[in-house]
């Protein structure tokens, strides 16, 4: 369980709020705070007051992997390769073991045409592919993941939310302008304003939502 | 007012494009799996790129204007006020439009990528342009914004060729024709009720629509909900 109790950080206010494991969607308008609530779950950002704990611990001693809402600003490395070892470089995992583990990841994600490419040659959606392989890539606990899939066709949104349900990881946050992925999510935060007005499983939260733009329109069509 | 592709190819290291057609005076959609070479296809269409072969012919089209896929790769200003009078337009109406009434002074990169993109298209929809290609313009928006801009696009884009290159399944203005990328060739599937049994992204609300009985007749929003509609009954 993610607990946040009094948190405050820039926009954002959540008296209280609890996320259980599995895949968590968070929705809202921009500028509504959604960012901000993902940076302080991945722990990038520190909340000016009050305590977030996964699982007891404080988000910066948990293994998480990030993925940035501009793709290029999550890539360090200018070829795809160097990108998606990096985070087993970084531990010093042998270079030999290394090739092996890099190699399952991108076949997991059906990626492998990518491995030899140079970032600059990837259009937008690949580079958002290569961003979740090297976040996939370190086993993390929880996978924060802004926007993500912003950039990704229809088929690779389906392939990447089937992937997202059985990363491994305990905990998969990500923010959403697809109400449809949000509906198939196990929990659902919405924001407005930097509030959480809803939490909860879907059917919990899209009732309060009928009739906004962020209603499904597949709910409504019962076909 | 006409855009003419004959047989031009653009190739790079690992894939090719091939693209004949004509665009016409309207709104066109053009969809195509990720890494097809939809943004190629946009500075192509631009002529800020030029094709390895072949010819684009532009009749009547004087001024073309791109909206690329990332906002900040636009950005030139340090101020939003700046961003905009880089559009060679007024600041006060835009910043109104688009919701940062007085943040002229905001840093446009430190938007989120959702806001950013918002201001860029209140920029971009009032630059007066004769050809205007849109690549990904609804990436990062909210649902309500998305509604907002295929509204915007439908009423300021009554002239000139207009053509969105995306992966979005939701929102749509409503579109004369529906192009996608298929195995590397550029093909024109028509309007968008004919479209719909050769589009292989056809989006599954649309497909579902489809399998239903209940084509909608065109992509916006209100045809998608006049045919849930008629679905219902």
């Amino acid at each position: 369980m993610i607990s946040l109790v009094s948190v405050t950080a820039g926009i954002l206010s959540v008296p209280e709020l609890s996320i259980p494991e599995g895949v968590t969607a968070v929705i809202g308008p921009n500028g509504s705070g959604k960012t901000t609530l993902l940076r302080l779950l991945a722990g990038i950002d520190l909340p000016e007051q009050g305590t977030i704990r996964i699982d007891g611990k404080p988000p910066r001693e948990c293994n998480s992997g990030w993925v940035d809402e501009y793709p290029d600003r999550s890539i360090l490395f200018p070829a795809v390769l160097d990108e998606i070892a990096s985070p087993f470089r970084f531990r010093k995992i042998p270079g030999d073991e290394i090739d092996g583990m890099v190699r399952k990841i991108t076949e997991r994600m059906g990626i492998e045409s990518l491995l030899h490419r140079e970032i600059r040659t990837l259009s937008g959606g690949e580079r958002a592919l290569v961003s979740l392989a090297t976040a996939c890539a370190g086993d993390p606990d929880i996978l924060v993941l802004d926007e993500f899939d912003a950039h990704l066709d229809r088929d690779l949104c389906r392939i990447t939310d089937n992937l997202l349900k059985s990363s491994g990881a305990r905990y998969v946050l990500r923010c959403t302008q697809r109400m449809a992925m949000a509906a198939s999510a196990a929990c659902v935060i919405y924001l407005e304003q930097g509030t959480i007005l809803h939490s909860g499983s879907p059917s919990q939260v899209f009732p309060h939502l009928a009739g906004t733009e962020f209603f499904p329109l597949q709910g409504l069509a019962g076909i | 007012m006409r855009l003419l592709l004959q047989d031009v190819r653009a190739v790079r290291e690992t894939w090719s494009l091939a693209a004949t057609g004509s665009f016409e005076t309207g709104i066109h959609l053009v969809t195509g799996p990720v890494g097809s070479g939809k943004s190629t296809l946009a500075l192509l269409l631009t002529d800020l790129d030029s094709p390895q072969e072949g010819r684009i012919t532009r009749d009547g089209i004087h001024r073309s204007v791109l909206s690329l896929q990332f906002p900040e790769h636009h950005v030139t200003g340090s101020s939003l006020a700046e961003e905009i009078r880089s559009w060679g337009i007024e600041p006060e109406p835009v910043l109104a439009a688009a919701g940062f009434a007085g943040r002229e002074h905001d840093d446009p990169l430190r938007l989120s990528q959702g806001e950013l993109k918002r201001l860029h298209l209140a920029c971009v929809l009032r630059v007066p342009s004769d050809l205007l290609v849109l690549d990904e313009p609804f990436s990062g928006l909210d649902p309500r914004e998305k509604a907002n801009y295929c509204a915007a696009i439908a009423e300021c884009r009554t002239q000139g060729i207009t053509i969105l290159l995306t992966h979005e399944q939701e929102y749509f203005p409503p579109v004369d024709r529906i192009w996608e990328i298929q195995e590397g060739k550029l093909v024109l599937l028509g309007r968008p009720a004919e479209a719909y049994s050769s589009w292989r992204l056809i989006p599954s609300l649309i497909q579902d629509l489809v399998n239903a009985g209940r084509p909608p007749r065109n992509l916006s929003r209100e045809a998608i909900r006049e045919a849930l509609c008629r679905t219902r009954e």
